[in-house]
């Protein structure tokens, strides 16, 4: 065996530092400088997550010369990560990811220090997002990313770079994403035609029916099996065909399907990103690029405006046409609705004053009566109405004209 | 839920178990354990392909663990076929690894047949003779066997297997990808939309079930009830009564058809209705069998079947067959038979969901009969086609795909093999490669500075340097590509990718 000591930077890095060395003609602001190569290594870099994309960015780091790596992950390792995230095997199922995944790469790669963060990234002071250079956001979920992109600098998963006040912000382009699957209530209760109203309708309206305050549990399998139950009874009442336990799961955890190699091109588009940013060898992606695999290779690079009255890298307020004569409750429906919002339990104040409040339940039952009332009764037209909800991480000020 | 669909949950919701099958049965050959190599692998073994080998002469590189997740500093030194397979092999403990530490040439100087095993050759960092030999060696496969729908080897008729080959380079921050394989078919294109509701042409049963429903019900609830299948087939029923026969064509005729509708609505916010006037665009292109689908039937795989014919071409004849039989068919290809989910009571929704499979089933079992009697003419056993086949391929009759891609010798004849920018001195080489470059292009008739030597000079700083965020990008992109050609779902590439990751673009060329 070879001995360890020997191996030097310029042999491992012989493909990166050709990029480090030598000068482009189509990128001529670039000068090859040793510092480069020293801040690589010494510069700290975030990772949050490690699932699908967190792994894979994890490894990219890794072997692209970055030595003080930080993940912070909040999830445990499950079976069905097995099959993309590729740091764990079977007998880590349980285990921390950001634990397991730190020490698969401090082992595998030579030199690499990860340091793993097992909390929840809201546990998180706005002094340790700051000691980093570079965050990369490997996330999948849509709370979490408005959560990081209202709180700290840097750039993110899905092959996007966010530079703060010069590029869009992930709030800028929330109407991009699709209007949430959800099914109206009415649909689930009275008229069920597909197998995913049934489903629905055991999960939202049978479970809290037959088990009181115990909050589902989506990762007990004995949870989703009674679920499935309830739901092929209802289908059968109904004449229903399709319900499965795969559907039942994958409608009441909303599971997005997911392969290693969809992670893998998203993850290497953002570590690209991020290493000729660390070292400005080339010109950096500005400011969006897409992927699409199902027929054909598409990718779709552009530059996303940023949105004038973003509620998060604007200072400007919203506005919004309603109508006077709608009630409180129309009006909340339509900004659960509205893509470029999406709430869940949204609350409402008007200067400082509540008007409907989701919790505690006390104020909640006593507040009710005002999601009947028209707004013209509730405040005049031109108020700014705040709007605070668990998935938004800061307070929306929405100023209302009554159509 | 067994431990195998526990741990393939999130792909088996993408291609279901034929798809899964079809993996499970593939052999894929790597050849030579580069970074990028490496990377299309683990994204093929993590959702559990059959097996995979990798061959390759070389020993472990410093260069190779700096670029190459699954060789490791304890590698060093050791050979790279025998390391990078012990390391892959640990993502998934239901696949086979193999490996094999020659050089791919001698291999098959002792072992001529030895890619016939393979469904897939994976070519890296080979020299384009070496490319040219193994691609010129997998096409010869593929058109001796009859390539088939996503099923195993066994069940094709000939037995034979297809191998496609798939060449990928990666330098500095570029990289491309070439796939070949003489013929590629998809039953599955996974299109965005399958419903055919024959809202122009209704057969009986759905005229019948239109006209159950009461316009003039009292009952609102009723009334807002009424699935915009029915509403739409009353109102262009009467718009035909009207018009000789005819549906609307023109954007105004469309445009009057919707404000029909819309007379019709009670309350401004009759759901069933806006679907109904959402809907009538789509409903007023004539059904009739789409010219991709003749082409295929005018095939000559499709006309002269034999013997050695795969699934897929027995299929496409019998739909034609089907199709050809109007009495049948009403001159139609089979009906998918389902339908979107619309505002409706749940009685009415169900009885119309099974008009439409009961007639899908129907022509299902037209088309069975069919390919029973070309299988009996062709000597092949009865029932050698599923039922689930012809369901599957009836469902998606409308969308059936076939590439034809062109073959490495068809691309291009002129030899060449230049070593670029691998030197101290590489800014030497920009000159000679853009002379090189400007000389192909003139002989392929390409006016002007098509190639600049800004560009020319950037391919030679790359110096074929293995970036591993390239090297992982690319086995993500070429991963996918594989899948969906061993799967036969979704469509692959055809037949050249290439990426910038100066830029971040892409491109994909028919080269």
């Amino acid at each position: 065996m070879i001995d360890t000591q020997t191996i030097t930077d310029h042999e491992r890095w012989a493909g990166i530092y050709k990029l480090l060395d030598r000068t482009s003609l189509i990128h001529p602001e670039f000068e090859p400088q040793e510092e480069i190569k020293e801040f690589i290594k010494s510069c700290k870099i975030l990772v949050i997550g490690a699932g699908g994309l967190g792994c894979e960015i994890l490894k990219n780091l890794a072997l692209s010369g970055f030595c003080d790596i930080h993940v912070i992950d909040m999830d445990t390792i499950d079976v069905s990560n097995l099959n993309r995230q590729f740091l764990f095997r079977r007998a880590d199922v349980g285990k921390p990811k950001a634990v397991t995944a730190a020490e698969f790469i401090n082992k595998r790669v030579q030199g690499v220090t990860v340091t793993p963060h097992y909390c929840k990234i809201q546990d998180k002071d706005e002094d340790f997002y700051q000691e980093f250079a570079l965050v990369i956001c490997g996330l999948d979920s849509i709370e979490a990313r408005r959560w990081i992109n209202a709180t700290l600098v840097g750039f993110k998963g899905q092959a996007r770079v966010i530079l703060p006040g010069i590029t869009s912000c992930y709030e800028c382009s929330m109407d991009m994403l699709s209007k949430p699957t959800g099914f109206p209530l009415c649909t689930i209760a009275n008229t069920p035609r597909l197998p995913e109203h049934c489903i629905e309708w055991a999960s939202v309206l049978e479970w809290p029916n037959k088990h009181g305050e115990r909050k589902m549990d989506t990762d007990d399998p004995k949870d989703i099996q009674w679920l499935y139950e309830t739901a092929l009874a209802r289908a059968k009442q109904y004449n229903i065909q399709g319900v499965t336990y795969s559907l039942t799961q994958g409608v009441v955890k909303n599971i997005i399907p997911a392969i290693a190699a969809t992670n893998a091109i998203i993850a290497a588009s953002c570590c690209n990103e991020a290493l000729k940013i660390a070292t400005t060898c080339a010109k950096n992606l500005d400011n969006y690029m897409m992927y699409s695999g199902n027929d054909s290779v598409y990718t779709y690079t552009f530059q996303h405006q940023r949105k004038e009255d973003c509620p998060v890298c604007s200072n400007s307020v919203s506005k919004l046409e309603f109508g006077g004569d709608k009630t409180l409750e129309d009006f909340m429906d339509y900004l659960k609705e509205k893509p470029d919002i999406q709430l869940k339990r949204p609350s409402f104040a008007i200067g400082g004053k509540p008007l409907y409040m989701q919790a505690p339940k006390q104020l909640e039952e006593a507040m009710r009566p005002n999601l009947a009332k028209p707004l013209k009764d509730l405040f005049s037209n031109g108020d700014e109405v705040t709007i605070t909800d668990s998935t938004l991480p800061f307070s929306m000020q929405i100023q209302v004209t009554f159509l | 839920m067994d431990a195998k669909t526990q741990k393939y949950d999130r792909q088996l919701r993408l291609w279901g178990n034929s798809g899964q099958e079809a993996l499970e049965s593939a052999h894929i050959l790597l050849v030579n354990a580069t970074a990028v190599g490496c990377e299309i692998l683990k994204n093929l073994v993590l959702p559990g392909i059959g097996q995979f080998t990798v061959v390759d002469q070389g020993t472990v590189t410093q260069n190779d663990i700096g670029s190459n997740f699954f060789l490791d500093s304890e590698s060093l030194g050791k050979s790279r076929a025998e390391r990078a397979c012990e390391l892959l092999g640990e993502l998934n403990e239901d696949v086979k690894g193999h490996s094999v530490a020659k050089d791919i040439l001698a291999v098959l100087t002792e072992t001529p047949r030895y890619l016939a095993q393979f469904s897939m050759v994976i070519a890296t960092d080979v020299t384009r003779q070496t490319a040219e030999k193994l691609a010129a060696l997998c096409w010869l496969n593929g058109q001796e066997s009859g390539t088939t729908s996503g099923l195993k080897s066994t069940d094709s008729p000939a037995g034979k297997k297809e191998t496609t080959f798939v060449w990928v380079k990666t330098a500095g921050l570029l990289g491309s990808a070439r796939i070949a394989v003489p013929e590629h078919t998809i039953v599955e294109a996974h299109p965005e939309n399958v419903a055919d509701l024959r809202i122009d042409t209704p057969f009986p049963e759905l005229v019948d079930y239109a006209k159950a429903f009461n316009f003039d019900t009292e009952d609102t609830l009723e009334f807002g009830h009424i699935p915009y299948v029915a509403i739409l087939l009353k109102y262009m029923d009467e718009w035909k009564q009207q018009h000789h026969g005819k549906i609307p064509s023109t954007y105004a005729e469309k445009n009057q058809l919707k404000a029909n509708i819309r007379s019709g609505m009670r309350s401004g916010d009759d759901e069933n209705f806006d679907e109904a006037i959402n809907s009538v665009l789509r409903s007023c292109q004539p059904t009739v069998v789409p010219s991709s689908i003749k082409e295929l039937f005018a095939d000559a795989k499709c006309v002269n079947l034999t013997s050695e014919s795969a699934n897929f071409w027995i299929l496409t004849r019998a739909v034609k067959d089907f199709v050809d039989n109007t009495e049948k068919s009403g001159g139609l290809l089979p009906l998918s038979g389902t339908i979107p989910d619309m505002k409706a009571q749940t009685d009415s929704y169900v009885t119309l969901q099974s008009i439409y499979k009961t007639k899908a089933k129907h022509d299902v079992q037209e088309v069975s009969k069919i390919v029973e009697h070309l299988l009996e003419s062709l000597g092949l056993a009865s029932g050698s086609i599923s039922l689930q086949e012809i369901e599957s391929f009836c469902k998606y009759s409308a969308f059936l795909k076939v590439i034809r891609f062109r073959s490495l010798e068809q691309e291009y004849n002129q030899p060449k093999a230049q070593q670029i920018g691998e030197g101290e001195n590489w800014e030497d080489d920009v000159d000679p490669l853009h002379v090189h470059v400007a000389t192909l292009l003139q002989s392929w008739a390409v006016e002007g500075d098509a190639v600049s030597k800004e560009l020319t000079h950037e391919v030679c700083r790359y110096g074929k340097g293995a970036v591993h965020n390239i090297a992982s990008f690319m086995g993500g992109v070429v991963s996918q590509e594989i899948i969906k050609l061993i799967t036969h779902q979704y469509i692959p590439l055809d037949n050249t990718f290439i990426f910038d990751g100066a830029r971040s673009v892409s491109a994909v060329y028919a080269v």
